[in-house]
This record gives structure tokens, sequence and C-alpha cells, in this order.
């Protein structure tokens, strides 16, 4: 069987360590602040020397919030098969806190201050056969657990 | 810098016209507010325009322009300003100053707009790639507008308890303070168990506890204290009005960024927090001295966190305050008392001009059925797309 090709949904939004995923960020190696998506500048007004270099955030954090979305965005996002689904803001050890959508549990189980972790899953095949990646979290032990 | 003073306000009703192009929405409602004045276009020395990327404006956010061309082209200043859903308060702001320093003393403000279908798509001319969140926040994630309230809104449950009964009987009240309101596009009372049986559009936020978009369109005219005498308008006075933008460490989650780095001390939604504090400033007074408040609720979240992040409640005690009438027309401090973005829908440039629109309304005491009995001062305030924030101080 021949291997189904993939792309990221945007290119410089995740790379692989090993087996795992990790968003790729930006630190100001001058104040320690951190930023997603990468960027060019500091934009801390206390940072004399803004000095931004690229930065592999950590795959895991906890959950801050969430919301369950019931109705489809506009055409730019596209999921297939659609179906309400849940968005958290998990704060990572950096102090960032990052959007992204929830997988591996049900609406009903998730629950601020949760453990979760990056995972990298498809979102839909585009026109050229490619499967389209995007990242998104998942509670911690859902992998182990073989769900 | 000179004082200035409300000549005139007028505003479109808001809601669906689809016959009425946006330069007739606005100006039917600059007409509106010349008329409550008895001003012509030509007394006007100078119109500030809120610029839409919707629609009008030669495409290129040319507002105040196209309303000259088409209906006084008398070589006054044509000011057009961005700001996304806040540049209609920073439109106000702008004239003020017009009229403050000296340069006019007639300036008109005016905001119009007609909204697409639907949630607010992505806005042209940014390039597809992750630099434009923009764009990295639908092809990655399909975060609408509401999951950001969502959200905030699901947050504020957990830290304070704030139940789904408690965001129900906001959208409650906004509903109701708009039934006697002619400009409000819904106009209906609703119950707690409406609101609650209404569609999960993002949960916890329901159909209900989320703003429309709507069309509609609002000018106002401001002067030096010798045009409102000479008019015989009564003495409403610009106390303060400033714009800010966003700071480093909010911990907001603004659309459309994808993550937030938050620092101790630095207050939430700081660009509306910021500018409210600095009009307060210019005002010499404050959130005691105000008597009510025209805030952007976009969503039943807003109603609840506004207050407090105004500096008006302690945090987490705007629930207490919604559930005993305290932020009721008859309350404490009365919370858009023109029943808000809930009941109107978000016309998002010309919000900004009705937030100020109403405040003049109350304070000439010309708004029956929503009248804030005591109302001798109000304060607006209002957030826009990039971090802008406005906020606006009248008195009477």
């Amino acid at each position: 069987m021949q291997a189904i090709e993939t792309i990221a949904a945007a290119q410089d939004l995740f790379t692989f360590c090993g087996e795992t995923p990790h968003l790729m960020g930006s630190r100001c190696d001058s104040c320690g602040a951190c930023y997603f998506p990468k960027t060019t500048h500091c934009r801390n007004p206390a940072c004399r020397h803004s000095n931004v270099v690229q930065t592999l955030l950590s795959p895991r954090g906890r959950l801050y919030s969430f919301t369950v979305q019931g109705y489809r965005p506009p055409a730019l996002f596209r999921m297939e098969p659609w179906r309400p689904y849940a968005i958290g803001l998990v704060e990572l050890p950096e102090g960032l806190r990052v959007m992204g959508m929830l997988t591996g549990c049900s609406p009903e189980e998730i629950r601020i201050g949760m453990a979760m972790q990056l995972v990298v899953r498809t979102l839909h095949r585009d026109e050229l056969g490619r499967d389209v990646l995007t990242y998104m979290f998942e509670p911690v032990g859902v992998a182990e657990s073989g769900q | 810098m000179r004082p200035v003073y409300v000549l005139g306000v007028g505003a479109h009703p808001w809601g669906k016209f689809p016959d009425k192009p946006q330069l007739q929405l606005a100006i039917e409602a600059l007409s509106a507010a010349l008329l409550d004045t008895r001003l012509q276009f030509a007394d006007v020395q100078g119109l500030v325009a809120a610029s839409s990327r919707f629609e009008g404006g030669l495409g290129w956010g040319l507002h105040a322009n196209e309303i000259l061309q088409t209906v006084a082209e008398r070589g006054i200043p044509a000011i057009n300003v961005g700001g996304g859903c806040a540049a209609g308060g920073i439109a106000v702001h702008t004239a003020a100053l017009m009229v403050a320093s000296g340069q006019c003393d007639i300036v008109a403000a005016v905001g119009a707009e007609r909204m697409p279908k639907g949630f607010i798509p992505r806005p042209p001319g940014a390039p597809d790639d992750i630099t434009d969140t923009d764009y990295l926040r639908w092809v990655a994630i399909g975060a609408t507008n509401p999951a950001y309230w969502a959200l905030e809104a699901r947050r504020r449950m957990h830290e304070f308890g704030t139940t789904e009964r408690t965001l129900a009987l906001a959208s409650v009240l906004m509903h109701r303070n708009a039934v006697s309101n002619p400009l409000a596009r819904y106009r209906s009372e609703c119950t707690v168990d409406q609101v609650l049986s209404s569609p999960s559009v993002s949960d916890p936020l329901r159909l209900l506890e989320i703003c429309a978009v709507s069309d509609g369109a609002a000018a106002l005219i401001l002067g030096t204290k010798e045009q409102a005498r000479r008019l015989g308008v009564p003495l409403v006075q610009v106390a303060g009005s400033a714009v800010a933008t966003s700071c480093f460490g909010d911990p907001a989650l603004r659309i459309p960024a994808v993550a937030t780095s938050p620092v101790e001390g630095v207050p939430h939604t700081s660009e509306v927090a910021g500018a409210a504090r600095r009009a307060l400033e210019l005002a010499g007074m404050g959130p005691v001295d105000i008597d009510f408040i025209e805030l952007a609720d976009n969503s039943a979240w807003q109603v609840l966190a506004w207050p407090e992040m105004l500096g008006f409640f302690e945090p987490g005690q705007s629930d207490w305050m919604l559930e005993h009438g305290e932020m009721s027309i008859e309350g404490r401090l009365p919370v858009n008392p023109s029943g808000g973005f809930l009941s109107f829908g978000e016309a998002t440039t010309a919000q900004g001009v009705l937030q100020v629109c109403e405040l003049t309304w109350q304070l000439r005491r010309q708004a029956p059925g929503r009248q804030v009995p005591k109302a001798g001062t109000g304060l607006a305030a209002i957030l826009g797309l990039g971090g802008n924030g406005a906020s606006i101080v009248l008195k009477i």
C-alpha cells in the first residue's frame, strides 16, 4: 500500500523530535518571553535587546479553558467529516496559553486543569490527495490506554 | 484645549436593510444628527468617519470622502479612522480633539455598516501563511469569534462559579432594556428559560447569548460651547475621551491570536481598560462618579466581565450585582440601557458612535421607557481588532 502524503495546515506550525510533536514558537534570548506562532521581534516593552530565536514549545500542559463549537466555521476551515468539536486553551510550562482543537475525549469528559499533550491529527484530505494535518491537544494517557 | 459639547445625535435603526447601501445609511444617520440640532451639512467644518472593511469607502476605507462627495463637496477636512470594531469610538475621540484643539468649531463623526451574514470571516489582503494569525486560527483550529468569548466564559465559570443561568440573565437584561428602544433590532423580552433553550453556538454560549451582525449607522455632531449655546441644545459635555492599545502580558485571548502570554499584574482587555482609565482621568472622575455605562457586549460574558475590568466592580462581583438588579436601569450601575449589542446585533464600526448617542439621549432625558433615573454622567467603552480600545465620558 502506498503511503499517503501529508501536509501541515500551515508551514512552520509544528515539527517532530523523534515521535514527539512540538509546536514551533519563538523565545526572546534577552527577556525569556515566548511566542506562538513564531515571530520576528520581542514585543515586551521592558525588553531592551530583542533577540528572538526559534524554539520548540513543551508538548505538555494543563487545560485552562475549553468550548465546544456547535456550528461549522467559514470555509477556510476544512474538517472531514465535520462534527461539533472542542477547542481548548492549554497553559504550557513556558507560561504561554495556546489555543487548539481537543481530541481523545468526549466533551463530557473535559475538565479544566486536565493534563494535556500535543498530538498531530488529520483534518481532511486535500485535492491532491494529501492528508492535511494540524496540532491538537489530548488528555495525557489516552495513547497509553489504547483509545 | 477647549471644552467640547455634543450638539446633535442621530442614528438609523439597526436591522437588515438589503436595499440600502452603506452610504445611504451613513447619510440618513448624519441627516438625523444634523436635524437634531437644526444644522445643515454646510455648517459642518470637518467629518470623521469610522472606516469599514465590508462596504463603501471607495475600497480604501475612505468613508468620509465618499459622504462629502455625495452630499457636500466643499473642501472641509475628511478624516477616515481605522480601529476595527473600535473605529466608531476612535472617530468620536478624533472629532472631539479637532474641536478641542481649536481647528474646527463644528465636527461630525459617523459610523455606518452593512454586515455580511454569519460568522465574521477573515479580512482580505494578508498572506496565506503563519505570519497572519487570522489565517492560522481558521486553517489550524477553525476558531470562530464566539469560541474566543466562550473560552473566557468557561474560565469565568471555573474561577467565580458563574452559572449558565447568570449568563442567560445577562442576555435577558439586555433584551428587556431594548424593548422601548426604537433603534434596536431585537425588541422582544425573553426569559432565562428561552435563552437556555436556544441552540448552543460555542458552549457555554448560546444563540441568544452572542450578538448577531446587523446593518446600522449612527452619527454625532460635536462643537464648542458657543455653538451649543447658539443652537440652544442641552449642554452635554465630552468630559473625557481616550483611545488606547493592548499591553504586553494581557491575559485576554485576543481575536484572532492563537496564544497569549500573561504577565502578573497586567489588566485583562488592557486596550479598553487603559482607554477607560485615561478617559476618566481626563474627566477628573473615578468609576464611582459614573452613573451608567454602555459597553461592548459581544456576548453575555462581556456583560459580566467588563464592569469588573473597567473598575466598577471587584472581580467576580458582577454575578451578584446582575442577580440583584444592580445592573438594571434602576440599579446601582445600569449597564447598556440601550439594550447593547445583544439587542442590536453588531454593526461593527457604527457601534462605538451609537454608544455615545445613547449616552447623550440618557443625559438629555430623551430615553423614554429605558431612562436611567439618575443620569448625570455616562461612560462608553469599546474594543476593536488589533488591540484597539476607546472610551468616552459624557456629563451634563
